[in-house]
């Protein structure tokens, strides 16, 4: 009878300090996964195409969706980036009834967005660097650099979004030549 | 002189017991066999108790993502914003979904969406139903309204029209209010074309809005959402 107490309290100690462990680990898990997810927006679009290169978000392109969770009256395209290679600028000529820009950071995260109302005369033409390539730009702005939107982000590796309002299906093919123009490259400086 | 004393009277005291409990511990039992399945015994309970933590503990982050209600959200009615998500200052569990589901979340500039899963008297949203969605709409550039199924894409119509609307092309009362049917079956005024069976979400974005600024969302009122009916 005694030992088979001795058990129990021994099973429960083990029972107790698995809990306690579960807590432990639960914490553990959470804070790395996003460190270890091979799901998330950068590994998602990395496997769909290279850096500085647009792609398209929406089904409408063919194919699923690369991103999930997209309104379905909006197209919107992509590229990544890494500043680390130089800053990169974003161009897309040409006029639609509203467009939104954000920057993401290797995590996904949103570190700055922008829309049409932001730009010089609605256009889209967009800059985005580390403060210290802004140091070294803003010594020297080069002339054709003068309207630009410059975006400071303090990353190395990131997400460029546009998302562009399509009102209905007469928008359909401005829209998306507003995409086929839109340009993401590396920037010399 | 004091500190060289120290450590010997603890050296000796902590060898009394040391010395003492294993033969306390054999003693009664009279045998020496006892360490075998007494090992045995500690490395079951080791692994009962590895077993309760990784299992526990990863699974329990598992059911968290899982769910869609969450730590930092917002509700006016029965909708529901995450005005945080997407953000560096988000929670860990924003942050954790984030990644698994590759979301790009909506920034402050562009918009916020805000989701309805039940109607006015709390029952789920069907995608069999009809539903009435009405009143005001809070000041924005302009808003869209679709209906999503559990993954919240849109739902599929079968038909070339979306299931969707938004404020450029729908009607509206004298006082500026809004009321759109959302049915399977076509309806007069704003009729919002849903399709299928089972459970179906409401997804309604603002966009170039000053309500996505954290203050902004402190007096806002969203239209209501009351069943009509069902289909058999």
């Amino acid at each position: 009878m005694r030992s088979f107490h001795a058990v129990l309290r021994r099973l429960l100690h083990a029972v107790l300090l698995g809990l306690v462990g579960a807590g432990i680990v639960h914490i553990i898990v959470l804070l790395l996964v996003p460190e270890f997810s091979e799901r998330d927006a950068w590994s998602r679009l990395s496997m769909a195409s290279d850096l500085y290169k647009m792609t398209r978000l929406d089904a409408e392109a063919g194919g699923a969706p690369v991103v999930k969770s997209v309104d379905p009256l909006f197209y919107a395209t992509a590229c990544r980036f890494d500043l680390g290679e130089g800053m990169v600028r974003i161009k897309a000529p040409g006029h639609v009834p509203f467009w939104s820009v954000s920057v993401y950071d290797r995590n996904g995260h949103n570190i700055y967005s922008f829309n049409d109302h932001t730009a010089t005369g609605g256009v889209l033409d967009a800059v985005v660097l580390t403060p210290a390539q802004m140091i070294d730009v803003r010594k020297d702005l080069p002339e054709d650099l003068q309207g630009a939107i410059f975006v400071e982000a303090p990353i190395e590796e990131g997400i460029f979004v546009i998302r562009a309002f399509v009102p209905d299906d007469s928008w359909k093919p401005i829209v998306s030549r507003f995409f086929e123009q839109s340009s993401c490259e590396l920037q010399d400086f | 002189m004091i500190l060289p004393g120290e450590p010997g009277q603890i050296w000796g005291k902590s060898i009394g017991p040391l010395a003492t409990r294993p033969r306390a511990a054999i003693s009664p039992g009279g045998n020496f066999s006892c360490p075998w399945p007494f090992m045995l015994k500690n490395a079951l309970l080791t692994l009962l108790s590895l077993a309760i933590a990784i299992g526990g503990g990863g699974g329990s982050v598992w059911y968290a993502l899982k769910i869609q209600d969450g730590v930092g959200a917002i509700r006016i009615g029965q909708w529901t914003a995450f005005p945080d998500i997407g953000t560096p200052s988000a929670d860990p569990y924003s942050k954790a979904r984030v990644a698994r589901e590759g979301v790009l979340a909506l920034g402050r500039a562009e918009g916020l969406t805000f989701v309805a899963e039940r109607d006015a008297s709390g029952g789920e949203l069907k995608r069999e139903c009809t539903y009435r969605i009405e009143g005001g709409f809070p000041t924005a550039r302009f808003w869209t309204l679709y209906a999503a199924d559990q993954s919240l894409g849109v739902v599929e119509t079968g038909k070339p029209r979306l299931a969707a609307l938004q404020s450029y092309g729908v009607l509206r009362q004298s006082d500026n209010s809004v009321i759109i049917s959302a049915s399977h079956h076509p309806m007069p005024g704003n009729w919002l074309l849903t399709d299928g069976f089972g459970r179906m979400y409401f997804v309604l974005t603002f966009y170039d809005t000053p309500i996505a600024s954290s203050t902004g969302l402190s007096d806002v009122s969203l239209p209501r959402i009351v069943k009509v009916g069902c289909d058999a």
